[in-house]
């Protein structure tokens, strides 16, 4: 086992291409996307403002947006079609729009309405606009409140207006930004997906040299245990380096919640790399060349971050897809890790998962058991029939050059002892 | 090469051959692409995700914390699926992913309210994932505040006030929020309309870069060449026709999959929208046969590819929004062609504006498709030379 270990590690480094997919990516890859959510939250969300009213309080109204972090005035317009041509223009992502009678109802004590018009290409742009007006108007009615209750003390009108307060805790990802809830997904998807590239390419070029005739296979290679076993582990040396990099220090380096405690983190990845190995294994066997692992399976990534239910929820995914979803290691990797990391879950609160990812090893190991047994010994895996083919050729040529040598050599003999006749009757003739 | 035919056709034939010789193409260039429009628009069939499951801790249990619960019930994205005895078992059901969110109303919530005291009751969501937890913010908030106005509206009705009245006292000030060309919030128009071209334009780029450089690894290249006499323009233009042709059967399936069957706003008809995709399709040729000829490694002409397709999704800025992007990226991200689909999207199918507004978006994809013509002539010097390094 030791020695199919060795020689795949052996192949491994020696690879630049494998290792751009064990090393290289998984080093620069998470950085960038890290990177691109850095900021978590869009602020400043460029709006644009018509007010009709003109008066102080719309003027205080619209002080009070462009304060907020979210949202940032960039033009006064004086009508409509002036905004909704900033809008167009991709100048602005947002449109305040104050009414004429604004103040006049406000006065006569009824409800005065503030319309938003909102750009629906990104929905952080909406979120930002709402968030940011609702609060000015909540601190605004409370304002106007409270003038309209003078006479009253300041705790009885603050009973008065708002008689059950409330607050909101957004629990395990304090920005509720994007970085902490996206980046997790990310990185297990990356390891799972490397490791699927990788091993593929591995056996793709294993595949091309077996069709070429360069490699033939040892003695190492008729129990199935042992080379899978032996590639497992040399996979899981390499990935253990590469998962405590990916997981551990890129979330600490972009300052990322970390709240996971080690014996848990040990305990859940263990697992996930075992199961994302023998699936990768599982699928190598089907690979026939080195480049083609790109085109099957970059694409799956994709549909792959949904199925997890890190960004659609799972509770509303179709059921067919929520059991083909159960099938990939990323799926109960990226809900482990993400609750381990981001909530600070246990692993009796993951256990679930846990379980499920050591089924998926059981799964993928007797799977790739399976299948390397049928190629092997069926000979059908790809490259194995050309070698037994140029095997039986050789030994028949070597049987017809020997036989060629024979006849050779007879004949040889045959005109030596003709020619010797010859002579020995020319000298009796001559002698006589 | 005596015995082969030349030009155009012959080319482009040659290459249906092998596009059906290795079953490889079909999987990539028909299957992939169907079986992401398949699973994201059904995956999001719902448009709005419903009846997320929440949770409430009520330990005061009076009739106005039931009737805030009975309340939260009624809308449509929350259901209120377990009630839990404390904050303890809450929060671990929200750590094992069983609810998304919890109402927690403390003792007492109802005899403060009454006694004048000002109770407090806290909303908590598992933001790990974001978009059930800020639905479910929005339907609780609403709750609270509501909950807030109605004791607020009986001790105005009790001191003698009409309805009018009392809600132009409670809110003075309403905001009438209107969302532009997708009033449902529905996240199915919000990804699938740029998901579906992602990855459509990552497939092209992968394929594209892939059989180009096939070629020169099992030493094809020279034939290919000398059927087009040397013209790598024409051996190039001819040999990713009939892919093109594939392509845009593709991009007519998710049209109509997305403007037809499923109806999503497209304000300016389907022909701007149709034009984009075609359009998107060549930018993604055009760059990735630049890119092939650009790096003579099929290795790392189709990595760049494979990156270029996938970085595109998230920097094409359709989910998290470019300006909020570090200003080394915003300039990045006008190097995709996807990010000018995606933008002519916007203003053509979901906006509905003048074409004008969107002309310089058309004319980017334009020259992403032209420019191979910088690069293109290292191919034919790579088809003579080339040999291949594993």
């Amino acid at each position: 086992m030791l020695d199919v270990a060795g020689k795949e590690l052996r192949d491994t480094i020696s690879d630049v291409g494998v290792l751009v997919f064990f090393v290289i990516v998984p080093l620069l890859y998470p950085l960038l996307y890290a990177y691109l959510y850095s900021r978590e939250v869009v602020h400043e969300v460029p709006v644009v403002v018509v007010d009709e009213c003109r008066s102080a309080t719309s003027r205080e109204f619209l002080r009070k947006c462009d304060a907020t972090a979210d949202l940032k005035i960039i033009s006064y317009c004086a009508d409509m079609e002036e905004a909704r041509n900033l809008m167009h223009r991709h100048k602005a992502y947002g449109l305040i729009h104050i009414p004429a009678e604004f103040e006049s109802t406000l006065v006569s004590g009824r409800q005065a309405t503030v319309n938003l018009y909102c750009d629906m290409s990104g929905l952080l742009y909406y979120k930002a606009m709402l968030s940011g007006c609702t609060m000015v108007s909540l601190e605004m009615n409370r304002d106007i409140q409270m003038t309209r209750l003078s006479g009253l003390s300041d705790r009885e009108k603050e009973v008065i207006t708002m008689p059950i307060e409330n607050e909101y805790i957004t629990m395990f990802n304090p920005a509720n930004g994007f970085q902490a809830f996206l980046i997790p997904a990310i990185l297990i998807l990356l390891l799972q997906q490397t490791l699927v590239l990788g091993v593929a390419m591995l056996a793709g070029t294993e595949a091309e040299r077996r069709r070429a005739g360069v490699l033939i296979l040892g003695h190492e290679y008729d129990n199935p245990i042992t080379v899978l076993g032996g590639k497992a582990l040399a996979y899981l040396l390499v990935y253990g380096f590469t998962a405590t990099y990916v997981l551990c220090f890129v979330p600490w380096l972009f300052h990322m919640p970390q709240l996971w405690q080690l014996p848990t983190l040990v305990a859940f990845i263990i697992p996930f790399l075992l199961s994302s190995i023998f699936f990768a294994i599982c699928i190598s066997f089907f690979v026939r060349d080195r480049e083609s692992c790109f085109l099957l399976f970059v694409f799956v990534s994709v549909p792959l971050i949904f199925m997890s239910g890190i960004s659609w929820p799972s509770s509303n995914m179709p059921a067919f897809w929520k059991v083909l979803a159960q099938l990939f290691p990323s799926t109960h990797g990226i809900n482990g890790f993400a609750r381990i990391n981001t909530a600070g879950a246990l692993l009796q609160d993951v256990r679930i998962e846990a379980l499920s990812l050591w089924m998926l090893t059981g799964l993928y190991f007797m799977l790739s058991l399976i299948i390397y047994e049928r190629m092997y010994r069926s000979d059908k895996m790809p490259g194995v029939e050309f070698v037994i083919a140029m095997r039986a050729r050789a030994r028949r040529n070597i049987r017809v050059a020997a036989r060629d040598i024979r006849e050779a050599g007879q004949e040889f003999i045959e005109t030596t002892q003709r020619i010797q006749n010859i002579r020995r009757y020319r000298r009796g003739k001559k002698n006589n | 090469m005596s015995g082969t035919k030349q030009g155009f056709w012959a080319i482009a034939r040659r290459e249906i051959v092998r596009m059906q010789s290795r079953p490889l193409y079909g999987l990539s260039m028909i299957f992939a692409p169907l079986f992401c429009f398949l699973f994201f628009t059904t995956l999001m069939g719902e448009g709005l995700p419903q009846s997320l499951p929440a949770g409430v801790v009520d330990e005061d249990n009076t009739t106005v914390s039931r009737s805030i619960l009975r309340n939260l019930d009624s809308y449509q994205q929350t259901e209120i699926i377990k009630q839990y005895s404390n904050f303890a078992e809450a929060r671990e059901a929200l750590q094992k992913n069983e609810i998304y969110g919890f109402f927690y109303i403390p003792k007492g919530t109802q005899e403060k309210a009454s006694s004048q005291q000002q109770p407090k009751i806290s909303i908590y969501t598992n933001s790990t994932y974001l978009i059930p937890a800020s639905l479910l913010y929005r339907d609780m908030k609403t709750m609270a505040v509501m909950a807030s106005a109605a004791v607020g509206r009986e001790v105005l009705y009790a001191k003698g006030a009409n309805l009018d009245q009392a809600m132009g006292f409670l809110q003075p000030i309403q905001m009438d929020m209107r969302p532009l060309g997708n009033p449902w919030l529905n996240y199915n128009v919000y990804l699938s309309n740029t998901l579906l071209p992602a990855v459509l334009a990552l497939m092209i780029l992968m394929v594209t870069c892939f059989s180009i450089h096939t070629e020169l690894k099992d030493g094809t290249a020279r034939e290919w060449m000398s059927m087009a006499n040397d013209n790598v323009f024409m051996a190039v233009s001819a040999k990713l026709f009939p892919q093109t042709m594939v392509f845009s059967l593709m991009a007519l399936v998710y049209l109509i999959l997305l403007y037809g069957c499923l109806g999503f706003p497209h304000h300016n008809g389907f022909w701007p929208m149709f034009v984009a995709a075609e359009l998107l399709i060549l930018a993604s040729q055009g760059f990735a046969v630049f890119m092939a000829a650009a790096i003579p490694s099929l290795r790392w002409s189709l990595s760049l590819c494979t990156l270029w397709g996938v970085l595109s999704i998230p920097i094409s800025g359709f989910s998290f929004p470019v300006m909020g992007m570090p200003p080394a990226l915003q300039a990045l991200s006008y190097m995709f062609p996807l990010r000018y689909y995606f933008l002519i999207y916007v203003d053509q199918a979901l906006n509905g504006i003048s074409l004008v507004y969107s002309a310089w978006f058309y004319v980017a994809l334009i020259l992403f498709t032209i420019l191979p013509l910088v690069d293109i002539h290292m191919l034919r010097k790579a088809a003579y030379e080339y040999t291949y390094m594993p």
